[in-house]
């Protein structure tokens, strides 16, 4: 299929290759060329070479000296460059010493004429030109790196910020922090110094509280009993309660230290819940210590093993109960932890929403999971990661709901979110999400809020709310934005979408999700150009490692750096056509070159322990 | 790695079971049945019980002969009573 006249003017430096029969003597137009974006496929499968194919650019304009069919790759032989002004000198070196012949296209001198350089065959050569020797303009070597995503020069502010704008704090939200050394039970549910006491026979009222909770047991697990089974881990959720009226996002939150909860579970049959790559096994073995989701190594799991009514754990009802019956526990924490001396309080921490005029205007769009069963969220609740008041956000139809980065960061979201162990954000992720945290305390940027938006089954729904989040950017009229998802799977066809819809808007947009092998985006557009992949694993994969694979510091700060970068007018390079994890390794070392700050990268599953026969195993072999 | 990925075959199938987070496929020509999570199904009508689905899939190879004993353990673990 022919290209139109503007098409061929963005692709420029593609092959040009003959979309259709072309008779000898016809000036070359878009018309006769081939759409680009198909040839990687063609080449793939043997159909279609490009060896010393001539670019687009080359060729527009150029009369064809040879009536040729249709996929003909255009060289020099067919084409008569003759009649086209000379652009840039080109080298033709087959690459028989490889660095060698990387001696790239020199660009022509102001003063007229050209500077031909033609090697018929090549070996060892070394081109060396006086700068001056091209006259007036020095000849810039144009030096193209394998494609390459690259988050270009970053941390650069924009030219036009005013350094007399002052910054407006909105809002604050204070974290006053309760250490915990020790959990236990007792007979009545207590916090005094460090030792946390949950009431015995809670877990008949949790049981009796849910219709569809048939049994739920309480583990207490001290990090020295980290290797014991586990059903799949469906949520880990950070203890926290509001100081007297005020509300999630603002004012004063107490919050535990080295004590998580961790609702776990099965149906009656003994089937996990959040079926499909359940993290169900030995605890040391299957979480990704420390990411923003997970435990972190020290922590104490107060872990309920919730059984559920049998064949529910695929029903809506069935998760939400597990979620409800657990809640009715830490709800029971929050209440004596409203009371407890404020002598206890072992640290505080204030975190400010900024608003920074004159900079930047970003806002981070997050996709949620709305499909349905443990794919839902539960919005908004009283307590930080709690259930009462909150609304699930497949009842209020997925669209969009603006918060502010305070309320993310205090709990707003209880997440359900049960499948893909390795890429799921569980609640304790935004208690401590690292994007809102970076993007926040970045002082070139304006952060204008949060949006947040769910993931439907159906396409036609998908496209629904995604045009609801480009009205909503269009009004927010921000200068870039980002948006990111947990998963991967059909939420990355409204994810694609929601980029369109606000990219088409002249808005700069960089995406991030897990990708890599297992999670390769399905469809595409032409403003996916900035993504950043969230993937940690070896082998490109959903592992069932609990958060392996979800946004962490080192994701966010690529992130931010694209974004800038775009907003500043440059250009990011093309992905590779297959996931390369080298990309990764490239672009934090150039952002860490530009900040001067090394970017400690996190671990993977191959830092965690090997079951002992797996080890024996593998050890011997 | 699995070595005959890229014999890819068009396959058809017919949703026996929908639930809230997952849907049941029986695979045409009596080829099997596959459960799959909601996320993983693309679809543009409501889902119902005897609609086709359409996939491109490959063979199933074993990766190696050694058995991983963390899927051991769980599996035990499942048939305890």
């Amino acid at each position: 299929m022919s290209i139109s006249a503007e098409y061929a003017e963005e692709h420029k430096s593609s092959p040009a290759v003959l979309c259709c029969r072309a008779e000898e003597g016809v000036v070359l137009s878009s018309h006769n060329l081939e759409d680009p974006e198909i040839f990687d496929d063609l080449v793939d499968q043997g159909l279609l070479k490009l060896d010393g194919c001539l670019t687009i650019g080359d060729v527009l304009g150029a009369k064809l000296l040879k009536t040729c069919d249709s996929l003909t790759p255009l060289t020099k032989d067919l084409v008569a460059l003759a009649d086209k002004p000379a652009e840039a000198a080109k080298e033709e070196a087959p690459a028989v010493v490889a660095p060698a012949a990387s001696v790239g296209a020199v660009a022509a001198p102001a003063l007229g004429g050209s500077l031909k350089i033609h090697i018929g065959e090549g070996k060892g050569i070394d081109i060396q030109i006086p700068v001056g020797a091209l006259g007036g303009t020095s000849g810039v070597p144009v030096v193209s790196n394998a494609a390459q995503a690259v988050a270009g020069n970053a941390g650069v502010a924009a030219p036009g910020a005013v350094a007399t704008d002052e910054e407006v704090v909105v809002r604050s939200l204070t974290r006053k922090h309760f250490k915990i050394t020790e959990v236990k039970r007792g007979p009545e549910t207590k916090l005094e110094g460090t030792v946390l006491t949950i009431r015995e026979g809670i877990e008949k009222e949790c049981v009796d509280s849910q219709k569809l909770v048939v049994d739920l047991k309480i583990d207490i697990i001290t990090p020295d009993q980290y290797h014991t089974y586990s059903n799949t881990i469906m949520d880990v959720q950070p203890i926290a309660t509001k100081e007297g009226d005020d509300e999630v996002g603002t004012g004063t939150t107490r919050v535990l230290d080295g004590v998580v909860m961790v609702v776990s579970g099965t149906d009656e049959n003994g089937v996990q819940i959040g079926e499909f790559g359940s993290s169900e096994g030995y605890l040391d073995e299957n979480i990704m210590w420390g990411r923003p989701g997970c435990p972190d190594k020290g922590d104490i799991f107060i872990k309920t093993n919730v059984t559920i009514k049998e064949k529910t754990n695929m029903e809506r009802p069935g998760p939400l109960a597990a979620h409800t019956a657990t809640d009715l526990i830490t709800d029971e924490i929050r209440k004596v932890l409203k009371k407890a001396d404020e002598s206890l309080v072992v640290d505080t921490e204030t975190f400010n929403q900024v608003r920074r005029p004159g900079k930047k205007k970003v806002v981070i769009v997050k996709e949620i999971m709305g499909q349905g069963a443990m794919h839902d969220n539960l919005l908004l609740p009283v307590e930080p990661v709690g259930v009462l008041g909150a609304k699930p956000n497949v009842d209020i139809g997925n669209v969009p709901v603006v918060v502010s980065p305070l309320e993310i960061l205090d709990g707003c979201i209880h997440a359900l979110t049960c499948i893909g162990p390795a890429s799921k954000e569980m609640s304790r992720h935004y208690w401590r999400e690292p994007l809102v945290l970076e993007v926040l305390h970045d002082h070139e940027v304006d952060l204008t809020g949060v949006v947040l938006v769910g993931s439907p089954q159906i396409n036609a729904e998908k496209f629904y709310v995604s045009r609801r989040v480009g009205m909503t950017l269009e009004a927010i009229g921000p200068d870039g934005a980002f948006v990111t998802t947990e998963g991967f799977g059909n939420n990355h066809i409204d994810f694609a979408s929601h980029i369109e819809q606000i990219g088409k808007r002249g808005i700069k947009v960089v995406g991030m999700s897990f990708c890599a092998n297992q999670g390769a985006l399905v469809v595409g557009n032409k403003y996916m150009t900035s993504m950043v992949d969230n993937n940690k694993s070896e082998g490109g994969i959903e592992n069932e490692i609990l958060a392996n694979n979800t946004l962490c510091t080192e994701d966010a700060i690529r992130a931010l750096s694209m974004l800038k970068a775009e907003m500043a007018g440059e250009e990011v390079k093309k992905a590779e056509r297959k996931w390369n994890p080298n990309v990764k390794t490239q672009n934090i070392e150039l952002v860490s070159n530009v900040t001067g700050k090394p970017i400690e990268l996190v671990e993977n599953e191959t830092s965690l322990p090997m079951s002992d026969k797996f080890k024996e195993k593998y050890m011997n072999a | 790695m699995a070595k005959y990925t890229d014999k890819i075959i068009y396959m058809e199938g017919i949703i026996v079971e929908v639930h809230d987070g997952a849907v049941g496929i029986d695979l045409k020509g009596r080829l099997g049945f596959l459960k799959i999570p909601m996320r993983m199904l693309i679809s543009d009508y409501e889902i119902k019980v005897g609609q086709e689905v359409g996939f491109n899939m490959s063979f199933i190879e074993q990766l190696s002969p050694d058995v991983n004993e963390k899927y051991i353990s769980n599996i035990q673990k499942r048939q305890e009573p």
